[in-house]
């Protein structure tokens, strides 16, 4: 009971903060990108969260900051999950030294600590925010990869496959048709994880100043904007180190749950 | 593979040394994939500086020529392990100097953090974990176990930021250089605390509790004692694990707390597009991760008997 309670929370929290971030220029008529009053105000009746260091409406920048960490955040684990998932179900299913070189792969990539391989695709392809939504992207594949591939085997072992099998299928037609549809309540909860981590991962890039581009306010960025006023206006980095925490704290629940 | 012998000890050998085997063989793959990606995916370095105006067109020529990147990359990749065989990570694209030396340099500052870090998680994660177990049944477990799950979630620099604000409003100020200890054990201590709890839990079902309950062993003693020493090895290889979390938050505490360090040094490195220096100290670190995963299996195998027979 409680823990259904506490989904229906992260649930309605997410939906919200996505309904907030889609809806927020439409509620909104302040510009986040305009100084509109005095720098560093602090919160009161208009504007509602005060001002940032540039005398911008702080309420907009951290709608229009949800609204960007979440598409990266969303982009991100599309990335992951779509890569992981094809590329373990291509390990599950394929002949033997191709499930070998696909692991040798992995254990490789996951040899290198997860951040820093981040920071490593960071770097090969340069700063900027298209490249953060990339490297979190691709760097959370080889984990995925595993975790999926690990599904799809016990799938695999199942009765219903070597009935299939023994009744001629073609393995391509045993991966799509069979092994993938039965693996999905799992992976369901694995994409939930991972999005998690893309959150986390995004934040902790854009907060490192690799997001290149500082005038897109993304949740990251503004919360390290924020960080060297935190004695006369802490509510510039406190606000959105909340949201982002509560975010990653739902996302990880509902996965919870899913499992 | 190589038989595993009948006699105990020499069986424990070559376990050891398989073990080792291909913890080599994967730290090598991850420093050709470490190569190959910076070499491959992203742009030419010498471009970058070409756009930044910091170099002119002959001395491009010449600098790609230095660096060695008008050769074939099967002969670049050649001369990376020959270098790093012989300790040469090569030299900064900026100041020239030394990567490794500047690695070194920087490492004691990160090696101060993340040990005093991981001392601060580790005590933080048992005084945690075996809180929850005790009071299981009452609330103070259930808050200790939601605290738990709370800092997996809690990003570090959000943790640090948190911590900046709360110094800010005391009366007596913390030192700060305490603070960024503090933070990083406290990011360890989630993950760390969440396992315990795991396996406590696990273990509190096991035989052996319930015999020495019959033998009237006390409550305190049956958890500290017997069904915390069979997780010991478990939990030894999940601190080896980690090195990743203490990496990750090393980097962040850096930035938050705006002190030196190998994480900023990583940072500055890839906003200059200065590729020696991230691939000497990815290369590092992936020596350094596999190492002490390594050294995680060692201890358990040295301490598990079950996973002798296993193997």
């Amino acid at each position: 009971m409680r823990r259904k309670l506490g989904m229906v929370f992260s649930i309605g929290w997410i939906m919200g903060l996505v309904l907030l971030s889609v809806l927020g220029p439409l509620l909104m008529t302040l510009e986040p990108s305009q100084p509109i009053a005095d720098p560093l105000l602090s919160p009161r009746t208009h504007p509602p969260l005060g001002t940032d260091a540039l005398g911008r409406d702080f309420f907009s920048r951290v709608l229009y900051g949800s609204r960007w960490t979440l598409v990266a955040g969303s982009l991100a684990a599309a990335i992951t999950v779509l890569g992981g998932t094809s590329l373990g179900l291509a390990a599950s299913v394929s002949v033997r030294w191709i499930d070998r070189f696909l692991i040798g792969l992995i254990n490789a990539a996951l040899a290198i600590p997860g951040l820093l391989f981040a920071l490593l695709l960071t770097a090969s392809m340069g700063p900027g925010f298209r490249t953060v939504i990339l490297a979190i992207g691709f760097g959370l594949v080889p984990g995925y990869t595993r975790l999926a591939r690990a599904i799809f085997l016990q799938v695999r072992h199942e009765e219903f496959i070597l009935a299939a099998r023994s009744l001629g299928a073609r393995p391509i037609s045993i991966a799509f048709r069979h092994i993938l549809p039965n693996g999905l309540r799992g992976l369901m909860s694995l994409a939930a994880l991972h999005f998690s981590w893309s959150l986390m991962g995004i934040t902790t890039l854009t907060f490192l100043g690799l997001s290149g581009d500082p005038s897109i306010p993304e949740l990251g960025a503004l919360l390290n904007a924020g960080r060297q006023y935190i004695r006369t206006a802490p509510h510039l980095s406190l606000i959105p180190g909340t949201i982002i925490s509560l975010m990653v704290l739902a996302v990880y629940h509902i996965s919870d749950a899913l499992d | 593979m190589v038989p595993v012998s009948d006699r105990p000890r020499i069986r424990i050998l070559i376990l050891l040394l398989r073990r080792l085997g291909t913890g080599f063989l994967t730290a090598f793959a991850a420093l050709t994939l470490t190569f190959f990606i910076l070499r491959l995916v992203g742009s030419d370095p010498v471009d970058t500086l070409l756009a930044q105006g910091l170099t002119s067109l002959e001395q491009a020529e010449q600098l790609r020529k230095d660096l060695g990147l008008d050769q074939p990359i099967l002969n670049q990749y050649a001369s990376y392990l020959a270098g790093l065989f012989q300790g040469d990570l090569g030299a900064s694209l900026y100041t020239r100097r030394s990567v490794l030396q500047s690695i070194l340099e920087q490492f004691r500052w990160t090696l101060e953090l993340a040990f005093s870090g991981l001392v601060v998680g580790i005590l933080g994660g048992l005084l945690l974990g075996i809180s929850a177990s005790w009071w299981r049944e009452s609330s103070i477990g259930a808050f200790a176990a939601t605290l738990a799950s709370l800092l997996t979630a809690v990003p570090v620099a959000f943790l640090g930021i948190v911590a900046l604000w709360i110094s800010s409003k005391t009366p007596t100020s913390i030192p700060r250089t305490i603070l960024p200890t503090i933070v990083l054990g406290i990011t360890i201590s989630g993950p760390m605390a969440r396992l315990i709890l795991a396996h406590l839990s696990e273990s509190l079902e096991g035989p052996y509790i319930l015999a020495a309950r019959a033998r009237g062993i006390r409550r305190s003693f049956r958890l500290l004692w017997h069904a915390l020493r069979p997780i010991l090895p478990p939990l030894l290889s999940l601190i080896a694990l980690e090195a990743a979390f203490l990496f990750a938050g090393t980097v962040v505490t850096e930035t938050v707390f705006s002190r030196p360090g190998l994480g900023r040094l990583m940072v500055r490195a890839i906003l200059e597009g200065d590729y020696p220096v991230t691939q000497g100290l990815v290369t590092l670190a992936a020596l350094f991760y596999t190492g002490s995963h390594i050294i995680a299996d060692w201890l358990a195998l040295l301490f598990d008997p079950r996973l002798r027979e296993l193997s």
